[in-house]
């Protein structure tokens, strides 16, 4: 039996629709926009200004702090300005805008190899570091930040994350067809970090090709196994990806690293060697242009800042006749809804998904009362109970909600929502009220304080 | 690119399945059920149906436009509640019933509280109880299909009699429209298998139902005997399809099996303690009222916190099986299985003597009431008659056997009926009832007897039994007040009117079976 996770759901997959598409790389042709802030922590402090000439692997920004991420320039040109546009997610940021001059020049020492036996372990958490490596499977955790827990030789997993279980996104399964020794090859680096360490790459079983290259490119790493999981959203996800290969539960106020685990995206993990080993940062990483809406659907190695429009248009565009009802980043299970096509991908972009029908929309249309089926409970892959965390959000009854129902644990994957015949908004809801409480929690801390 | 995008959180897809395709899935898993109501009942079953379902379907849609909401009738749900309520009412009763029963569900219990979702208990359920109370004689006319009345296997069951099990199963029995055990089973089972229903609710309903009734309903885990009880009485309809309704059933699944073995539990109480018929609908009804406290009380941690998760977070390894038992559990079932064991082994070890004793008592009171035979031989041809309630003008009168005794040479000495009346004052009466080929009375004899000492107990006294002694009447009348004349006038026992009138019906229902059906005492 194919290990899996309790709970979790089977929505269609819609893979085929780009799966076949291999791995082409795209350079954007308009200015390229940089945020400042395309990671969990502090924004990045920009280190060029107008004007200035910019290379392709140069760093535009720097990380201000220790959980933050360098910025680097995905293209070459000027500097057209440093300010406030709109970013993917909707809000207004900081951003380093460049003029691209569409030669792609790279600055010096990009791309060089080098021995990774001549550098020591902190070497090599520092390259990461100045690659702007974060996290690709959509958080954003600046990478080098995970490389460093408290005791290195407790870590017993690297688990290299290849579930890729958000329906339509294919941008994983062709990195591993294509690149299996260059994601090896970060591996390698990364158990090197980990000597206790047990590499795991878990692959579900709807990319048997991924899981015979992957299979293949193991055969020279004896350190490293190939986990075959169970197709079911959401298997790629931390928790139960870890609760497959551990066994182990654990709450939210604790790391991975606290389960003597690592665990990253396989995209990430490909990074990471090319920092090490090419000396190359993070410019540029696999993205998936899918949908009904759109003509042809491809996958692309796309340039940090390119235009989500531009993007839209290299997949051959929006279907004659169809009408775009919406656009996310991402797979629809966790992906956002983009209210403008005027926006840079970021780093943390993986997908772009056209959808010419809306499944929010047509269930707002069929939502009743809640039936108490108890669906919510039994996809619930933390173990909560939806239905009873509604109905305290409902009541205004946070305090139950939060130390009764653990209703501050869900990780907000969206399963519940999916699976509700009622159609109510679950997860909408456990969000909001995961904000407010977090919000109290600051504003009370921050009144501590004073 | 212009037009404008939807913006929404997520997920952006979902799952196809809607509040109507559920209830329209629990509608077809009836259906069977429905249908085999119909081919074994007539089209009154199916009239009742009908009306049940279109009353409910109405109500809500009246209440819908009246209230001024969005019209709700339209998510199946009245239909499911109007078709549950059909499948539990008897095939005799009158259509205005259902009628009523359906505004009741749908009006008080299901709209008035708040519409889908916001039911306190079963409206289906609530609706049958509530025509149980409010009309209990339409309620529980129960007939065979050529016409005679029967008593429910239930009914027969509680008086400790046999039941023919095959009939329950297959739904041919006298009962309720949606008692057919095989289809129950059948759309159960599909539910269960597509997830619609859940499997910790109807397992430990059985399993605590079947359980209690093996343990105290006092013939042990006699599997024809439990079989008897879990196909009747709506035990079956109630696990599969009133249990687990999800807005009156807990949510989690250890309150999901706690609120389970409490209506199994309660049922089996009702049905060894109490009267038997109705007794599960009122335990399902309890159950539903205890929900919102298991619902607060009985809360699933999530996975992380749970003790197991706990000790792996921090590096404790796994306790061998038996410590992870907790051991209040390994001592009750302990207990429950030696009790099981232990009355089960009581009941088969004395079960052949009680049912010699019987025999013999039986023979004894023959030989009374025919005083010249020695031997009896059985009447197989009037054997279809026995166990059921015989005519209309007896009370409820059983036929059990009719036995033909002959003398020591093989010559017929006459014949001997044993009746049963239910109607007695303290249960059952049973006698014997002896007869010349000529139809005239010998003699009658107790077989059974335990009404009030120096009332009731007295008929068994010549001055009242021995009136019978050499009659012969079409129909004895029962005179309260004494100064009997002729020959069919019998002089009560004073103080004990009922039970009189249970011996005399009794002996009423002999002499008919004996001309009527045996087509005896003719020849004269």
């Amino acid at each position: 039996m194919k290990k899996t996770f309790r709970g979790g759901v089977h929505p269609n997959e819609k893979k085929n629709l780009s799966c076949n598409e291999a791995l082409v790389p795209f350079d954007a042709k308009g200015e390229m926009v940089f945020p400042l802030s395309q990671h969990i922590g502090k924004p990045a402090k920009a280190v060029v200004k107008k004007n200035d000439p910019v290379l392709v692997g140069q760093c535009i920004a720097e990380a201000d702090g220790f959980v933050s991420a360098n910025v680097i320039s995905s293209c070459s040109g000027t500097v057209k300005a440093v300010e406030k546009r709109r970013t993917i997610s909707g809000a207004l940021l900081d951003c380093i805008v460049v003029d691209n001059d569409g030669q792609f020049t790279m600055a010096e020492g990009i791309g060089e190899p080098r021995d990774p036996e001549t550098m020591t372990n902190e070497e090599i958490v520092d390259a990461v570091k100045k690659a702007g490596i974060v996290g690709l499977g959509g958080a954003g955790f600046p990478t080098h930040v995970k490389l460093m827990p408290k005791d290195p030789s407790a870590i017993r997993f690297v688990i290299a994350n290849g579930a890729e279980c958000e329906p339509y996104l294919t941008c994983n399964d062709r990195l591993m067809r294509e690149s299996a020794p260059a994601i090896m090859d970060g591996m390698e680096i990364l158990l090197r970090l980990f000597p206790n360490a047990e590499g795991v790459v878990g692959i579900e079983d709807n990319k048997p090709e991924a899981i015979a290259a992957m299979k293949e490119a193991a055969e020279t790493h004896p350190r490293v196994r190939i986990l075959t999981l169970k197709t079911k959203y959401p298997q790629g996800g931390e928790h139960n990806l870890i609760e497959v290969v551990t066994g182990a539960d654990y709450p939210l106020s604790k790391l991975p690293a606290d389960m003597g685990c690592i665990v990253d995206n396989v995209g990430t993990i490909l990074a990471i060697g090319r920092a090490v080993l090419f000396n190359e940062p993070l410019f540029r990483h696999v993205l998936t242009v899918t949908g009904e809406a759109v003509n042809s659907p491809k996958n692309f190695i796309v340039r940090d800042g390119t235009n989500v429009l531009e993007l839209i248009e290299a997949a051959g565009g929006i279907r004659e006749g169809m009408e775009l009802k919406k656009v996310l980043a991402g797979g629809p299970m966790m992906g956002f809804a983009l209210a403008s096509l005027d926006v840079p991908v970021v780093k943390t972009t993986n997908g772009l998904t056209c959808l010419s029908e809306d499944g929010s929309e047509k269930a707002e249309k069929q939502m009743t009362a809640c039936l108490h089926c108890g669906r919510c409970t039994t996809v619930c892959p933390t173990g909560l109970l939806p239905q009873f965390m509604a109905e305290a959000a409902e009541m205004g009854e946070y305090e139950r909600y939060e130390k009764k129902l653990y209703g501050l644990e869900c990780v907000a994957c969206g399963s519940c929502s999916y699976i509700c015949p009622a159609k109510r908004p679950l997860t909408e809801t456990f969000k909001r009220v995961k904000a407010e409480i977090m919000a109290e929690k600051r504003a009370k801390a921050a009144g501590g304080q004073k | 690119m212009n037009q404008t995008l939807n913006i929404s959180s997520g997920p952006h897809v979902r799952d196809r399945w809607t509040t109507r395709f559920i209830m329209y899935i629990v509608c077809l898993a009836l259906l069977p059920t429905a249908v085999i109501g119909v081919i074994v009942n007539g089209m009154q079953a199916l009239l009742i149906i009908l009306v049940s379902i279109g009353s409910a379907v109405g109500t809500e849609a009246l209440f819908d436009l009246l209230a001024k909401k969005p019209a709700t009738w339209k998510d199946g749900s009245a239909i499911v509640t109007g078709l549950m309520l059909a499948l539990t009412l008897s095939p005799n009763t009158p259509v205005w019933l259902p009628a009523i029963g359906s505004v009741f569900a749908i009006l008080v219990v299901k709209c008035l509280f708040g519409g889908l979702g916001k039911n306190f208990v079963n409206p289906a359920l609530a609706a049958r109880c509530f025509l149980l109370i409010s009309f209990p004689s339409s309620m529980t006319v129960y007939k065979l299909v050529d016409g005679v009345s029967g008593a429910t296997p239930i009914a027969e069951l509680a008086q400790g009699k046999a039941v023919n099990i095959t009939s329950m199963f297959l739904g041919t029995a006298p009962g309720v429209i949606g008692g057919s055990v095989i289809a129950i089973i059948a759309g159960g089972l599909i539910l269960w298998a597509m997830d619609i229903i859940h499997g910790q609710i109807w397992i430990s309903v059985l399993v605590g139902f079947t359980v209690f009734i093996g343990l105290f309903g006092g013939q042990g885990f006699d599997p024809k005997f439990l079989a008897a009880h879990l196909c009747g009485g709506g035990v079956m309809l109630g696990a599969f399809f009133m249990a687990t309704d999800y807005v009156t059933s807990p949510v989690s699944r250890l309150g999901q099996t706690v609120y389970g073995l409490f209506i199994g539990i309660l049922g089996a109480m009702f049905r060894c303690f109490g009267t038997a018929a109705d007794s599960f609908s009122y335990s399902i009804i309890i159950a539903n009222l205890f929900v919102p406290l298991i619902d607060r009380f009985v809360i699933s941690k999530p996975y992380a916190f749970r003790k197991r998760a706990i000790e792996i977070q921090r590096g404790i390894d796994k306790p061998p099986l038996f410590k992870r038992i907790p051991r209040p559990v390994i001592v009750l079932t302990a207990i429950a299985l030696l009790a099981g064991l232990a009355l089960s082994g009581v009941y088969m070890l004395t079960k052949d003597s009680i049912e010699q004793q019987m025999a013999e008592k039986k023979m004894q009171a023959y030989r009374t009431v025919l005083s010249g035979a020695e031997t009896f031989e059985k009447i197989e041809a009037v054997s279809a008659y026995e166990n059921q309630v015989y005519g209309t003008k007896f009370g409820r009168v059983f036929i059990n056997e009719a036995v033909v005794g002959k003398d020591g040479e093989g010559k017929l000495a006459g014949y001997a009926i044993s009746v049963t009346s239910s109607k007695g004052y303290d249960g059952n009466v049973t006698i014997s009832v002896g007869l010349t080929e000529a139809g005239k009375i010998t003699s009658v004899s107790f077989t059974e007897l335990h009404e009030t000492p120096g009332k009731g107990m007295l008929a068994a006294d010549d001055a009242f039994i021995g009136q019978f002694n050499g009659r012969k009447a079409e129909s004895f009348k029962l005179l309260k007040d004494g100064g009997s004349q002729t020959d069919d006038e019998i002089d009560g026992v004073s103080g004990a009117t009922v039970t009189s009138k249970a011996v005399v019906n009794a002996v009423n229902a002999a002499m008919d079976f004996y001309y009527n059906v045996m087509g005896g005492g003719r020849n004269e």
